[in-house]
Order: C-alpha cells, then structure tokens, then sequence
C-alpha cells in the first residue's frame, strides 16, 4: 500500500513537473513580449537584453497617433466578419444538403469542399492576385472578405455538417409529416439545434481569417486595406528598423478578444478545430 | 475582366434558382430531385471560382515567360528550368526538413501533455494556459522570435548566464540554428492545437475500459500506450494530417524571421512562389513551381487524407 502511495505521488510530481514547464515556455515569451510593449524604444535592442524595463506608454501613443491603428482595426473587423457572413450563407445550405439528404455524387462533392483546405495560398496567390487586379478590388476590403470566406468556407461547412448529422432523423420527420417545407424545417428546427456548431465555426473562421498573411500581404499593399496582421509586417520605420514595442501592442490587441471568445466556446474546440472529425 | 462575367452569370441564376424549388417543390418532383444540389451549389461554386479558375490560369501561365508586358509562350522552358533550379530542391527540401522534425516535435509534445493533463482536475486551467501561444497572429509571433533570437538576442543572453556559452551566437549565419527558430516557433504555436485535440480524443473514451485495466493493475503508461494510442489512431492522423498541411505552407515565419536566409537554407516552398513571383516578377516561373505544388496536393489529397477523414467518421 504504502509503495502505491509513494508511485502515485511521485506520478503526481512528474506530471505536474511537465505539465507547469510547458506552462512557463507558453507563457515566458507571452509575458516578456508584453513587457517589450509597455517600454520605452531605446530599452528594446540593447547590447545586453533588459528584463526590468522601465514602464513606458510611448508604444500606446505611437500606433493610436502617428499609424492609422483605428482604421486597420476597423479593415480587420469589417474583413473578417463580412467574410464569416458570407460562409455561413453559403455553408449552412451546403452543410444541410450534405448531411441530410442521399443523392449521387455527394461524397464526392463534400470530398472536394473539404480538399479546398488543403490548398496552399501561394498555389493560387499569383492567379489571384490578377484577378483581384483586373477587377480592381486589389486594396481594398471586399478582396479580404471574398478570399477569407473562400479559405475558410471548408471548415465552416465541415464544422456545421458534423453538427447536423448528429440531430435525430425523427424530429425532422416529425415536422415533415406536419407539412413543413424543407426550407422552413431547416430555418426552424435544424439550424436552432447547431446553433452552437455554427458558432463554433464562426470563431474558428474568425481565428483563420485574422491569422491569414499571404493573401493579405498581397491584396493590401496599401495602407487602405491593411489589416492588423499585415500592418504589423510593415511597422518597420525604414532605417530605424523594426518597432517592436508598438508591434508588441498591435498583437496584444488583437489577442484579447480572440482569446476571450474562444474561452467561450472552449467545449467545442477540439471539434471545430477537426472540422468535426473529432467529437469532444 | 472578361473571366469573370460568366461567373458572375452563374452566382446570379444559382441564387435565383435557390428561392424556386421552395415554391414549385410540389408541383415539381423534378425539382426535389435537384433540391439538395442546388443547396450545395453556391459553396462548390464559390470554391471552384476560387481555387479551379486559379489552378487553370496557374497552369496557363506556367506555359509563359510572364513578365512585364505581354506573355510570351515557352512551352516547357519553365519546368525544365525548374527542374535545374537548385534554389527550387533547397525550398523543397528545407519544407520537408523544416516541417517534419516541427510536427514530430508537436506531436511528441502533445502527446506528452495530453497523457499527464487529461485526467488531471484542472485540465481546463491547463486548457486555457497551453492555447494562449495559438491565438496569437503568426506575424505577432514571428516578431516574438525574431526579437528573442536574432535583434534582441535574448536566447544567447539566457545562455551566457547559464554559462553553457560565452559569446553571443551567430543564428543569421547559421542554417541549421536558424531553421531551428522557424522550428521553435511553430512548435510553441501549434502544439496547443494538437493537445487540444489529443485530450478531447482521450476525455472521451470509455472510462469503464480503463477502469477495469487500472483493477488489473496496469500503470497509466501502459494503459496509454496499450489502448487509449491504437482507439486514437484516427484522430491522430486527421489531426497531424491539418498540422501538416498548414506546416508545409509555411509563411509568415519564413517572411518576417529569416527571409529564406541564410543562403536560402530556410526558404520554404510557398516563399520560394512569393519570391520568384512577387519579387522577382517572374510569374510564368512561379506558376510552374505552383503547378507542381498543386499536383503533389491532390495526390495527397486523394491518398491520405480521404482515407483519414473516411476513417474518422465511422
């Protein structure tokens, strides 16, 4: 008994040993980058690393006043939900078609939805970037809105399709015996029963679509559709090299609300995060 | 401009085409039939708007010297280029590189951490605690990394005062130290992701079984290893098959951190695109290299990950 009790706590140490250095290597560079943002310029690249910086708001004054930080926020909200609107229009159908009804070639065709994920952006980054030009939306939102929907249009529709195959048969048929079309049984009883599949794949496309770079990088070449993530690559004041602390700042802005969202929905996270292959 | 009218064309009459069936659905037993297709049909549109029209006009332009000005065609002249291109096989190379010793890494780590929090009273602290890196944007990240290691050589500075080194290291110089940040990075970024996954695939397996096993007298290791690892396999697999997909496009990092330096030891294949296409502007080029990168996706595509998500389901 007693030698039991002596491997479980020496189980108990080993694990809480792993588990708390992992915690600090998460949360280490988390908290040093914060204190890299909340000091002055000149205490960031220093011949000798500072760890006690002196505090310093210079950071929080600099990307409200002298770089339009207001604007690309409002680029980075207006892009990200437009396009989240846009994938649950056309997800929601696609998700009910996909696992409610048996027709020929649907395997196939939710195969090809989800294969789209696969896609590497610079695949199609240059055809892109000429089309967005020909039709002279490069700079502007609504090319963001159209290619974050699009890269994230797999996940969402994935997400919502595993939600809905698990609703009983019996209370769609139920409605249908009662004469209910199937446009309104999807709009009054399937989409109330995955509200929280469609949530969750809302927030997962929200974490992508503020994480996309590349086609970012590429549509906003002007300060016009700068998003966060792409204004963040460009505070670079030319010859005084890169200014961490503002940048530092820019991402704990953005971090905040991700972060509180998806303690919310942190029950279904695993299971957006799968698309719905994995149920938590 | 021309490209784009019929699609346009097409959206309009699938959205028009999607009120009907609503209305006619009785009178029409044609139209049931074609219901849950026109249900589907604005996402496969929009998808294939996105990413057939791009592939063909890729393989088009494959076939051109584009530059400035007018495409003139070369025939094979851009894959046969590619083909001796060295800076090409080190961006291959560096990815597979770069990428797997990232994911085995992930995956290690993950596993490890799932096996000890999983049953642990405060997995949701440590839930919380672990995905904090993740939420990050990845260029807040790559800047994390490039201050850490290269301009504020925070990484030497913890070093020296350990006293395992006594100059500041060289990482620019370095390849392997600098695929090593690239490493590091993704690695504290995206374990989270697998770890979350893992301890889902875990809490929701059957107490009893493991109850039982525990009665035996098995440890918790050996419980691990011998039944909850074989019940995770497919889990496993959907899991490290998106890491993967989203490790080989690597960008960001590669963009802000290292540059593809030095020497192009850390160039990945999507910087390798961005460059040849976007820097150098030699389209046609660049396309080639998509072209291949597209192929080698659907192959992949069609052998490893349908079978995964296949496997999953059931």
């Amino acid at each position: 008994m007693a030698s039991v009790r002596k491997s479980r706590s020496e189980s108990l140490f080993i694990r809480y040993l792993i588990l708390g250095a992992w915690a600090l290597f998460c949360l280490a560079p988390v908290l040093w980058f914060l204190s890299v943002g909340l000091r002055p310029r000149v205490e960031i690249i220093t011949p000798r690393p500072i760890y006690w910086p002196t505090f310093s708001l210079d950071a929080w004054h600099m990307i409200w006043e002298d770089w339009p930080m207001a604007k690309y926020l409002r680029n980075s909200v207006l892009a990200i939900l437009g396009s989240v609107l846009i994938d649950l229009v056309l997800a929601i159908p696609a998700a009910y078609s996909l696992s409610r009804y048996t027709y020929r070639g649907r395997d196939d065709i939710g195969f090809y939805i989800l294969s789209t994920r696969m896609m590497a952006p610079a695949i199609v980054a240059i055809p892109i970037f000429f089309l967005f030009r020909n039709m002279g939306l490069l700079d502007t939102i609504w090319a963001l809105m159209i290619i974050y929907a699009a890269v994230n249009l797999s996940i969402v529709t994935w997400i919502i399709r595993s939600y809905m195959l698990d609703i009983p048969k019996e209370l769609e048929d139920a409605a249908r015996t009662d004469g209910a079309s199937d446009m309104r049984i999807l709009w009054e009883i399937i989409i109330p029963a995955v509200l929280p599949g469609i949530i969750t794949a809302a927030v997962i496309a929200m974490i992508f679509a503020i994480n996309e770079f590349l086609f970012t990088l590429l549509i906003a070449s002007t300060p016009d559709a700068y998003t966060m993530s792409v204004a963040l690559a460009n505070f670079t004041g030319g010859s005084d090299g890169v200014i961490y602390n503002a940048i530092a700042l820019v991402a704990f802005l953005a971090f905040v609300p991700v972060f509180l969202v998806v303690v919310a929905i942190q029950k279904h996270l695993s299971r957006g995060l799968t698309m719905g292959a994995v149920k938590g | 401009m021309s490209d784009t009218t019929p699609s346009r064309a097409g959206a309009a009459s699938v959205a028009s085409a999607r009120v009907r069936p609503v209305r006619l659905r009785r009178r029409s037993r044609r139209l049931k039939v074609w219901f849950p297709y026109l249900l589907v049909a604005p996402a496969v549109i929009y998808l294939l708007l996105i990413t057939l029209y791009p592939g063909i006009y890729a393989i088009i332009q494959s076939f051109y010297a584009v530059k400035f000005g007018p495409w003139r065609p070369v025939g094979f002249d851009n894959y046969i280029q590619l083909w001796g291109d060295y800076q090409f096989w080190a961006a291959m190379r560096n990815t597979l590189i770069i990428g797997s010793i990232s994911l085995i890494l992930q995956c290690f780590f993950a596993l490890l951490l799932a096996f000890y929090a999983y049953r642990d009273p405060w997995v949701q602290g440590w839930r919380i605690i672990f995905l904090v890196p993740m939420l990050f944007m990845p260029s807040a990240v790559a800047f994390i990394y490039k201050l850490a290691f290269l301009d504020g050589r925070v990484f030497s500075d913890i070093l020296i005062r350990l006293g395992l080194i006594d100059y500041n290291l060289a990482i620019q110089s370095s390849t392997w130290m600098s695929r090593m940040v690239l490493i590091i990075a993704d690695v504290w970024q995206w374990t989270p992701f697998l770890f979350i996954i893992f301890v889902a695939a875990l809490q929701g397996q059957d107490e009893e079984v493991e109850e039982a096993a525990r009665l035996d007298g098995a440890s918790w290791w050996s419980i691990f290893w011998n039944i909850s690892l074989p019940l995770m396999k497919p889990v496993i697999a959907v899991a490290l098959i998106l890491r993967a997909i989203d490790i080989t496009t690597m960008f960001a990092n590669v963009f802000i951190i290292t540059k593809g330096g030095p020497a192009f030891g850390t160039e990945t294949i999507s910087y390798f695109i961005y460059r040849t296409g976007f820097k150098s502007f030699n389209f046609g080029y660049a396309s080639a290299a998509s072209v291949i990168m597209l192929i080698l996706t659907i192959i992949i595509a069609q052998v490893v990950v349908k079978r995964a998500f296949v496997s999953s389901r059931s």
